[in-house]
């Protein structure tokens, strides 16, 4: 079976394979380990990779695995067949989104301004914080979308950027 | 004694205090607002009153609602928790006036020490040290520049009616001084209805060491030793400990007798907290007196012995202290951290969600405050701090390791949490040496990523989850038995490569 997960920037490709009860053999980018795997519960599974044995806790959340291991979380987003788009140092989107639910408290940035990385666009107001949405890069602000006063949901478009990349 | 308590609070520390009560054989009433009324907190009580809508202006900050709740339940006290109605004067007064006691200290000393201006005057006047200052900037911009300039930069602006960071800023230079005066005097604002700020000077590396005291109606004042809380984000501590690592027996002696003084200044009663800067000097300064519970009062219960939320209770009863201060001997040492629902990697953005999977750390020296459950929803309304996790150790290493081996076993599935975060603060080797201030965090962690070495092991996990357990909608409580790890793991050895 083919699996291919992103997880921040990597890409994994997992190549699985049952050989016997419990028993698979799994390679990771062409990697190979023996792998013992039983599923305790629902969110549970207790595995031995390469001999280290490990409980890894488990949940689906909508399209992606939290995972969770040894005090570490990873979310992993399954890919269609090996998905080659935004590759390590890809640019963050132009599109700034809410990072979640709250109101508009201050917009301030202005449409056409050029802004550096680190530049305040906004303040959102959510749980009880003004919270400083930010450019994470050198950008030019082409639209912005919400105005002051406004209640947005988490995910919400807030403003969309044209990054001055330097690279080219 | 009293007969039931209603408990004017929400989260861990409304379950804490449900706790105390039942230990008591006291009954408790819970109340909740209409976004909580599956919160973890309402099932820790015997009776749950709904006492208004989401926002907290509408519930837990409704005095008229919260009182209706408690004559309706025959409640003879209130324990106020920590946050919402804990430092109101006019609550405590409010509930003295309804004929029911309020478990904390009366009116005036809240009054007192909540004005912050006023409380510094004072404690200074009972000669306990206070950072220098203006008190009460001027309005008209030109002056305010001025009286800035004058006090010299960094400095701090504070909300005058305020605590938890919330009105708080920093200003490095006379450049972004206005803009943060007016961010904190709107934030100030929607947060305590009070837009009042002062300035005081800033220091470069400070820590933030409190004394915690229990004072009785009869004039006997104790301490059971300091804090250190210097590991902050925003402002908010996210790692206390206790003894602190920078104390020594001298000065703990000077900095406790300082603690006494500025709670007898205020004729305080009950729980409170007496809190301090100290400099990498060794000086230390006078901030502010929380007049309530605090959320770090786990750490002195764990090397005290001493259930500080019991106490309240029995001094908030008429009892006479039942301690002398020589039989408070802190034994060990306790480590807290804080765990919120909030990204790191992401300017410690809030980041509610559902709780997808929860398993907590166990074992011995480990404790758990926790306020939420598995399918818990985290309302957007309200704080994002998700539990407390505080464990004891025999000294400061022990503690640490401890706590660190007891965040690897914590499991939050479903939003991103701190954990990760405090296991890498917990393994610094500057915090192993102690050499923790209250910028820490930004010196040490800035542009912090979690370092997710094992996304390999990870994604192995996703995939066998996802051979052994397909995508089907899972049934909760669901038909087949999961088969045992002995049906389905086949031969296996442990140790070998």
């Amino acid at each position: 079976m083919h699996h291919t997960f992103r997880h921040r920037d990597q890409h994994l490709t997992l190549e699985l394979h049952r050989t016997g009860n419990g028993r698979f053999q799994v390679a990771v980018n062409g990697q190979p380990h023996d792998v013992e795997a039983a599923l305790l519960d629902p969110s549970t599974l207790y595995l031995v990779v390469g001999g280290r044995a490990r409980t890894a806790r488990i949940a689906r959340v909508g399209q992606t695995y939290h995972v969770g291991l040894d005090g570490d979380v990873y979310v992993l987003t399954p890919e269609a067949g090996g998905a080659t788009a935004g590759g390590p140092g890809a640019l963050a989107s132009p599109q700034v989104v809410a990072p979640m639910p709250g109101k508009v408290l201050q917009v301030l940035a202005r449409e056409g301004q050029q802004v550096a990385a680190g530049d305040g666009l906004l303040i959102l107001e959510a749980m009880k914080m003004e919270n400083r949405i930010v450019a994470e890069a050198a950008a030019v602000v082409r639209k912005i979308h919400v105005s002051e006063g406004q209640m947005v949901d988490g995910g919400a478009l807030l403003l969309e950027l044209e990054y001055l990349d330097s690279r080219k | 004694m009293f007969r039931k308590i209603l408990i004017a609070n929400r989260g861990e520390i409304a379950i804490r205090i449900a706790r105390a009560c039942r230990e008591m054989g006291i009954a408790t009433v819970a109340i909740h607002s209409e976004a909580d009324r599956d919160a973890p907190h309402v099932r820790a009580a015997d009776e749950a009153r709904c006492v208004g809508p989401a926002p907290s202006q509408e519930s837990y900050l409704n005095i008229a609602a919260i009182l209706a709740a408690a004559g309706a339940t025959r409640a003879d006290a209130i324990h106020p928790g920590y946050g919402f109605l804990s430092e109101s004067a006019r609550f405590a007064q409010a509930v003295h006036d309804a004929g029911m006691t309020f478990i904390g200290p009366g009116a005036p000393a809240i009054a007192a020490m909540g004005d912050k201006t006023r409380a510094r005057d004072l404690v200074a006047a009972a000669g306990v040290p206070v950072v220098p200052a203006v008190q009460a900037p001027p309005t008209a911009e030109v002056e305010l520049r001025a009286a800035a300039a004058k006090l010299g930069f960094p400095l701090l602006i504070k909300a005058a009616a305020g605590g938890g960071g919330k009105g708080m800023r920093m200003v490095r230079d006379a450049k972004e001084f206005m803009a943060a005066f007016a961010a904190a005097e709107r934030e100030a604002r929607a947060a305590f209805g009070d837009g009042r700020l002062f300035m005081e000077r800033y220091f470069e590396r400070p820590r933030h060491i409190e004394v915690q005291i229990l004072a009785d109606h009869h004039g006997n004042v104790v301490h059971l030793g300091e804090r250190e809380c210097s590991i902050q984000r925003r402002y908010q501590k996210i790692v206390e400990e206790t003894p602190s690592p920078a104390v020594s027996p001298a000065v703990r002696q000077r900095l406790t007798a300082a603690a006494i003084a500025a709670a007898r200044s205020v004729q305080y009663v009950n729980a409170g907290t007496v809190e301090f800067l100290s400099t990498e000097g060794g000086e230390f300064y006078f901030l502010e007196m929380n007049t309530r519970l605090q959320v770090e009062h786990p750490i002195t219960e764990w090397v005290t012995g001493i259930d500080l939320v019991q106490a309240q209770i029995r001094i908030a009863a008429g009892e006479r202290l039942w301690l002398e201060q020589e039989e408070i001997r802190p034994r060990g040492h306790a480590i807290e951290c804080r765990i919120y629902a909030e990204d790191p990697a992401q300017h410690f953005l809030p980041s509610p969600g559902r709780i997808a999977v929860l398993q907590e750390p166990q074992g011995p020296g480990v404790r758990v405050d926790s306020g939420i459950c598995a399918d818990y929803d985290i309302p957007l309304h309200y704080d994002p701090m998700l539990a407390k996790l505080s464990v004891w150790g025999a000294d400061r290493e022990a503690a640490r390791r401890r706590m660190i081996a007891a965040l690897r076993e914590y499991v939050i599935l479903g939003l991103t949490t701190s954990i990760p975060f405090l296991i890498d603060v917990l393994e610094h080797d500057q915090f192993a040496t102690g050499n923790t201030h209250t910028h820490f965090i930004e010196e040490h962690f800035a542009g912090w990523r979690a370092a997710a070495a094992h996304a390999d092991v990870a994604a192995v996990a996703a995939a066998l989850h996802s051979v052994l357990a397909p995508a089907a909608p899972l049934a909760r409580g669901g038909s087949a038995a999961p088969p045992t790890p002995w049906q389905t793991l086949g031969a296996w050895r442990l140790g070998t490569a």
